[in-house]
């Protein structure tokens, strides 16, 4: 480490600075980087701060940065407001969300293998085409598939909106995971054939786990997106399987808006999909293939 | 252990390009066989139409004569080495080594016994614990070494298992693989491109070019008695010198100012062309019947030297005792032994005493 910093420093005259002392580009450049951060924050400042405010204290103007926080907001959104509270949605957004990004990414690893690793007649078009079911704005399915959800008579329930983002995500998943399929060499998986594995134990013993960041990844970006839709969700489910993003759409259609619990319920809405992200992005390992092959 | 017969195989990829065609070759139970060959000559389509990773276009491959054509490559009995490892990166040496035991269900403790056994035959006991990519180059082969050395199969297949190792690191290995083949008491067919490295760990080496089979025996029968222009040239270093000028005239032959007797077998094909390994040329005084030569470039290869040299007849080159080293610019004649001269036809087949 110590000869890495000498040379470094030798090389880079910048770098030979004392420590802790920036030139006058580098403040610049933490400068601009702090508002643009500061900007992308912002509203969540505000959710989050609004969240803990009295009703006084969330229409002052200017709005006041420093004040007794109160938890009688999240007290209000988890068990009082709207008389059944935030906890039925919260839970139908985990059941949604758990099962469609599960089924998506296990279907889509299936998928994305399928079509790397085997000769297909047009296998190249398929990928094409799988992730064209993406270039139409969903606004343009929903007519058909709340059809196709009455039909069936799944209204209103958590398989529909399980279904429609399994199969909304699918693509991304099949799209990203195949680039990590691709990156394994195949001498490894003919090693596995050789030493008696077959197919299927090939893909979950040695593919699976050597494509762990890309399910991570496409886990987290599936994930993401089945919680926060809006627009399927509120079509296809009206209160029994309704989510977290319909119920927070509730509020700004109903009269006299309540800031103090809606903004405790965005930031309960935040918060899980925060944690999940954080927990599996330590598992974003790098180079998991390094040293298979020469 | 098994007695491989490869009969008449032909393979042609889907592209349409024809890689190995009509090869005939029958590998005895318990043999290393080497294949030396040109890149791009059929030896990797070969080994891997051996293994059951590639399909066999036509033709017939039998193991022990059950014809294992189509048969899927984990129910062929095989072991495999890679040239560039393949190993598991994402398990330890012990897992990676284990690997085949495991698929097959032995039982833990037997498991834990023989990956012992065999790390400590290659040396690689302290890295069981290491994922491949702590390794080096070496090491990783070693592992991989490990993997197919750890059953008793009845076919080991190895693509040039020692192509990206250092030198001394590759006398090292391959004299530990012929001992470990020994062990086993497997069938072996290996590839590799170092001529000595074939003549050192097999029992006989088959030469490819074009996807076709040029000639199967022994280093010193391929040395000796090449089968056509193309083995005489491609194998022995250095290289064999041609001469592509030749004046038969009644019963003699001559090259450059090198009068020789006709061989017998020249009487249907008549020859083309004429070569002698540097080995087998002697330098002799200016008065003596052969070649004039006068020496040009004298290259110093430990003990002895090759020295090449003009001739009526084109280049030729000599090896010499360092003791006996001409200065360049010296002028001699080059003698050879009629037998190490050898004849071929125009179409590149040898022409040899005995044979019409
Ligand atoms: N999958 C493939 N598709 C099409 N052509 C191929 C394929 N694999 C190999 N070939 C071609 O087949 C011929 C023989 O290839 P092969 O790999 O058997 O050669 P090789 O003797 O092993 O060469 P090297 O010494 O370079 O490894 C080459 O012309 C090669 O380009
Ligand atoms: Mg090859």
């Amino acid at each position: 480490m110590a000869s890495m910093d000498t040379s470094t420093a030798r090389l880079a005259p910048k770098a030979a600075r004392a420590p802790g002392s920036l030139g006058t580009g580098d403040i610049l450049r933490y400068a601009l980087a702090s508002i643009f951060v500061g900007f992308c924050l912002f509203p969540l400042y505000m959710v989050l701060s609004t969240s803990l405010k009295a009703e006084a204290d969330i229409f002052a103007f200017p709005p006041a940065w420093s004040f007794r926080p109160i938890w009688d907001n999240f007290n209000d959104a988890l068990f009082v407001f709207g008389g059944t509270g935030v906890m039925p949605f919260l839970l139908n957004s985990v059941i949604v969300t758990a099962a469609s990004t599960a089924a998506a990414v296990g279907l889509g690893a299936m998928v994305a293998y399928g079509l790397t690793r085997f000769r297909i007649r047009g296998g190249s078009h398929l990928f094409f085409f799988i992730l064209s079911t993406r270039f139409a704005p969903p606004v343009a399915f929903v007519v058909p598939l709340y059809l196709m959800v009455r039909q069936t008579g799944l209204m209103d329930t958590h398989l529909a909106l399980i279904l429609i983002y399994t199969s909304m995500n699918l693509s991304l998943v099949v799209w990203i995971i195949r680039g990590f399929f691709e990156a394994i060499p195949v001498e490894i998986e003919e090693a596995a054939e050789i030493d008696g594995y077959s197919r299927l134990q090939i893909f979950f013993k040695v593919a699976l786990p050597l494509v762990k960041p890309g399910l991570i990844t496409t886990a987290i970006l599936s994930a993401i997106m089945s919680w926060n839709e809006f627009l399927i969700a509120t079509v296809m489910t009206q209160n029994k399987a309704a989510t977290l993003p319909v119920y927070l759409g509730g509020f700004s259609g109903s009269m006299g808006l309540e800031w103090g619990p809606y903004m405790a319920v965005g930031a309960i809405a935040v918060l899980p999909i925060m944690i999940f992200t954080l927990v599996l992005q330590k598992h974003l390992v790098r180079g998991l293939t390094f040293g298979a092959v020469r | 252990m098994a007695h491989v017969q490869i009969r008449n195989v032909s393979k042609i990829y889907a592209d349409g390009t024809p890689a190995v065609t009509g090869l005939d070759l029958d590998i005895a139970a318990g043999e290393f066989l080497c294949v030396l060959g040109p890149s791009g000559c059929g030896k990797s389509s070969t080994l891997r139409m051996l293994a059951g990773l590639e399909e066999v276009s036509t033709g017939q491959i039998l193991v022990d004569g059950d014809d294992v054509v189509g048969r899927p490559a984990r129910e062929r009995d095989i072991a495999m080495v890679f040239e560039n490892y393949a190993l598991y990166p994402h398990l330890d040496v012990f897992a990676n080594i284990a690997m085949p035991l495991v698929a097959r269900r032995r039982p833990k403790a037997e498991i834990r016994d023989r990956v012992g056994r065999i790390a400590g035959t290659m040396g690689i006991t302290e890295h069981l614990a290491k994922r491949p990519g702590k390794l080096s180059g070496g090491q990783r082969q070693r592992v991989s070494l490990a993997r197919a050395m750890i059953r008793r199969p009845k076919m080991f297949l190895m693509d040039e298992p020692l192509g990206h190792l250092e030198e001394y690191m590759r006398i090292e290995l391959r004299r530990e693989i012929r001992a470990l083949h020994e062990a086993a008491g497997g069938t072996t067919f290996y590839i590799t491109h170092d001529q000595e490295e074939a003549a050192a760990v097999s029992d006989r080496i088959a030469v490819m070019s074009s996807g076709e089979l040029q000639q199967l025996g022994t280093m010193k029968e391929l040395i000796e008695r090449p089968a056509n222009r193309f083995v005489a040239e491609f194998v022995g270093e250095p290289p064999i010198s041609i001469f592509e000028e030749l004046r038969a005239t009644g019963t003699e032959v001559s090259i450059g100012d090198w009068r020789l007797p006709l061989p017998p077998g020249s009487r249907k094909a008549r020859p083309a062309s004429a070569g002698v390994r540097p080995a087998h040329f002697r330098i002799a005084g200016s008065d003596m019947p052969g070649l004039s030569a006068e020496a040009r470039l004298v290259q110093p290869m430990g003990e002895s030297a090759a020295v090449l040299c003009d001739t009526p007849a084109g280049d030729a080159t000599v090896i010499v005792p360092m003791a006996a080293v001409p200065r360049e610019g010296d002028r001699f004649r080059l003698v050879a032994a009629p037998e190490h001269v050898h004849f071929f036809a125009a179409s590149g087949r040898a022409i040899r005493s005995g044979e019409d």
